[in-house]
């Protein structure tokens, strides 16, 4: 079984981490994810490919405790945050979270809550790059 | 020792990921901190993030470094 909090290399599937979700509870009544994804284009650039790059262990233990607060805060049953690194390719998935209540409504709340704080606490890094060159991406909201 | 890593755009302007500092008693993460700034000011422009041993802190933390500590200087995250 996979572990619920992930950095890694390869992709990952919604469909698999949904699934998995369902089958570790039967008292969840409504999911809600939030799947981030690269795109071809930021501003006025084409873009190629994405690279991550994460200070790894303090990423995953970031991204545990969110967890565990989302968990606490909005009363989720279960939830999961899958983050790649390296290389990601233009349409390629970048993020997901998957957030498992009984009802929908903390599902839907904490699943905005937790994208929005992964991007401020997480300290992982984007670079994109264009068929002009390289770049790191400065925050934004 | 004291390691030092770096990643993503400050990696990139001090052209290393990885420093390591001879350790002293009483050294603090702020020593370190000033240390590095005076060799490689294009990287710590953008420094706005500290951690020690894995743990953020900030300029009110002056517990000196243990032997062994592991300092990390980082830009403002931009993952997700």
């Amino acid at each position: 079984m996979n572990d619920a909090v992930r950095l890694q290399l390869e992709d990952f599937s919604l469909d698999v981490e949904v699934g998995a979700m369902r089958a570790r509870s039967k008292r969840i009544g409504g999911i809600a994810a939030f799947l981030g994804c690269a795109r071809d284009f930021s501003g006025e650039h084409e873009v190629c490919e994405i690279a991550f790059d994460a200070y790894h262990n303090m990423a995953l233990a970031e991204l545990s405790s969110l967890r565990d607060e989302a968990i606490a805060q909005f009363g989720l049953i279960d939830a999961c945050i899958v983050h790649r690194l390296g290389i990601v390719h233009a349409g390629e998935n970048i993020v997901l979270i998957v957030t498992g209540a009984e009802h929908r409504s903390p599902a839907f709340d904490a699943c905005r809550w937790l994208i929005d704080e992964l991007k401020a606490r997480a300290p992982i890094w984007k670079k994109e790059i264009t068929p002009q060159g390289e770049s790191w991406v400065t925050p934004h909201p | 020792m004291i390691n030092v890593l770096f990643f993503g755009p400050v990696a990139e302007r001090t052209g290393a990921r990885q420093i390591v500092l001879n350790f002293r008693e009483g050294l603090r993460w702020q020593d370190v901190r000033d240390t590095l700034r005076a060799r490689h000011p294009e990287a710590f422009k953008i420094v706005s993030i500290v951690a020690v041993n894995g743990q953020r802190v900030g300029e009110q933390d002056t517990v000196p470094l243990a032997d062994g500590a592991e300092i990390v200087f980082m830009s403002a995250f931009s993952g997700g």
